[in-house]
């Protein structure tokens, strides 16, 4: 049976700087469901990725169109109407870039800090809530006796991991992960994909990818994006 | 290997670094061996407690240190906040043409005689105080300390807008992807990481409002007495030392004024090392 329908795009164009990005990209993801989308560099992967948590909309000169809905609570928002706050849809919605970014604070500071920004939660269930996600990440075990040193020693490896640990604590229902593994070394991409595999029953992935063998790995669905249009859709076989 | 343009570049610039580390040193040598006879008569420390009083024979700098803490702090006082709000308004609040309309007005601020700055002080702010307050001249230490704040703020503005900007896209992008707003952004990512720089910032400002001479020495009042109120006539040390240098060469007024230059570089001096210090404690800890 076919998961139900978590986020749908319709009629979707971006452009940037005058250059459209999208041209009417109507797409849906299904729930608890790794959608991998995959295409050319400039095909528009990236930047659909931002127009579904609007962080679009912190770069000058971008303009967009089209509808993006997404189901909550078993109805479906228009993330773009004004009555939906920005900041409640990024944190149902999470994101994980290319390039690992850790603030430089501790790595336990890191990972709390969407729960700082929040705030409303007593200090001993942000710590309980530290730990759910750095075992999560698969962190927990490397990093459990210096939570307290600074996150930038980290390897790249371990800092995406913190990442995603720091993505994961707000409990989002969409993760976002924008070529999460392309920075890493084998192994540790293995280790991310095997975390994204045990984060879909509870979570839908969204995953840009380079790596055709690594979405024929853990993909249910591939979107194929080619000049801003999905051009194929189907399952990893 | 090192080509030879390559170490003759390195050369100078090593040459340059000991030349002005050079400069500093001999500096203060210089006014220590002007002021030994202050030393050697062991009435150095007796000169910075003692009041101005030149018919008992006191020439005392007491009253200029307070009038340079008070005017310089004072100013630092206003200035700080008023230039992070500038510099919020320029780097964070304000978009495009607006960001640079103003970020090109304060440049241009740096750039004004502070000369200028004396004569819009005496012929408006004075007044100004003066008529407000129904009080005194109007040349006093609020009325100095205002236009000081003119004065460095455009300086610690440019500081603050530069140390926003180098903080990475990335610390911004992580907060605002988790569900942060522009300013919780702001508040736990881009004012912690610019830390250094808005401490080195306001150091410069406040050495630049400590060793201010003219809008002191125009707007104060001069007068040598502590000042008591914010209204009261002050002298600072650097005017203190521009007017009795122009007085005998040989007088105790004149040698008085090597402690005034011992006192203001020391000052500074421990100044920077102590922003130094809460500079590199930040830097360690971002690494």
């Amino acid at each position: 049976m076919e998961n139900a329908v978590k986020i749908r795009t319709e009629n979707l164009c971006f452009s940037y700087n005058g250059r459209t990005i999208l041209r009417n990209a109507s797409i849906d993801f299904a729930e608890r469901e790794i959608s991998a989308i995959v295409g050319p560099s400039g095909s528009g992967k990236s930047t659909l990725l931002m127009t579904l948590n609007r962080l679009w909309e912190t770069i000058p000169r971008c303009t967009l169109r089209g509808r993006v809905e997404m189901k909550v609570d078993g109805r479906y928002y228009d993330i773009y109407e004004k009555s939906y706050p920005v900041t409640r849809l990024r944190r149902q919605v999470g994101m994980v870039f290319q390039i690992p970014n850790p603030l430089p604070m501790s790595i336990y500071k890191n990972v709390a800090f969407p729960l700082q920004l929040k705030g409303g939660l007593a200090k001993e269930t942000v710590s309980a809530r530290v730990e759910e996600c750095l075992r999560k990440a698969r962190l927990w075990d490397e990093v459990h006796y210096r939570l307290h040193s600074t996150a930038l020693d980290l390897s790249g490896g371990q800092q995406q991991r913190l990442c995603i640990a720091r993505a994961l604590i707000l409990r989002p229902e969409v993760l976002l992960l924008d070529e999460p593994t392309s920075a890493l070394d084998h192994a540790t991409a293995r280790a991310i994909e095997e975390l994204l595999l045990e984060l879909k029953q509870s979570c839908t992935i969204l995953l840009v990818s380079h790596y055709l063998d690594q979405v024929t790995r853990i993909a249910d669905t591939i979107i194929e994006l080619h000049n801003g249009t999905l051009v194929r859709r189907g399952g990893r076989t | 290997m090192k080509r030879a343009n390559e170490q003759a570049v390195e050369g100078f610039f090593v040459l340059s670094a000991y030349f002005s580390a050079l400069l500093t040193v001999a500096l203060f040598g210089f006014m220590l061996v002007l002021g030994l006879p202050l030393f050697a008569e062991g009435r150095i420390f007796s000169i910075m407690a003692q009041p101005w009083a030149p018919h008992l024979g006191q020439f005392g700098i007491q009253p200029m240190i307070v009038g340079t803490l008070a005017i310089s702090l004072l100013s630092m006082l206003f200035a700080f906040p008023l230039s992070l709000g500038c510099a919020v308004l320029i780097s964070v609040v304000s978009k495009g043409k607006v960001s640079w309309l103003l970020r090109k007005t304060v440049e241009m601020m740096t750039g004004i005689p502070t000369v200028i700055y004396g004569f819009v002080g005496i012929f408006l702010l004075v007044p100004l105080v003066r008529e407000f307050f129904a009080a005194g001249s109007g040349m006093c230490v609020l009325s100095a300390s205002l236009m000081l704040t003119l004065l460095v703020s455009p300086t610690m503005i440019l500081f603050f807008c530069e140390s926003f900007a180098r903080v990475p896209d990335s610390y911004g992008k992580a907060a605002l992807a988790v569900g942060g707003t522009e300013v919780q952004k702001f508040l736990h990512v881009t004012l912690p990481n610019s830390w250094p720089g808005v401490v080195i910032g306001f150091t410069l400002a406040l050495g630049r409002a400590l060793g201010d001479t003219l809008i002191a020495l125009m707007i104060a009042g001069n007068a040598v007495q502590t000042p008591g109120s914010l209204l009261d006539s002050a002298r600072t040390l650097t005017s203190h030392i521009a007017l009795v240098f122009a007085a005998d060469y040989e007088s105790p007024e004149f040698k008085a004024i090597f402690a005034c230059g011992i006192f203001l570089y020391l000052f500074t001096t421990f100044l920077m090392m102590a922003v130094r210090l809460l500079g590199v404690g930040r830097e360690r800890w971002a690494r």
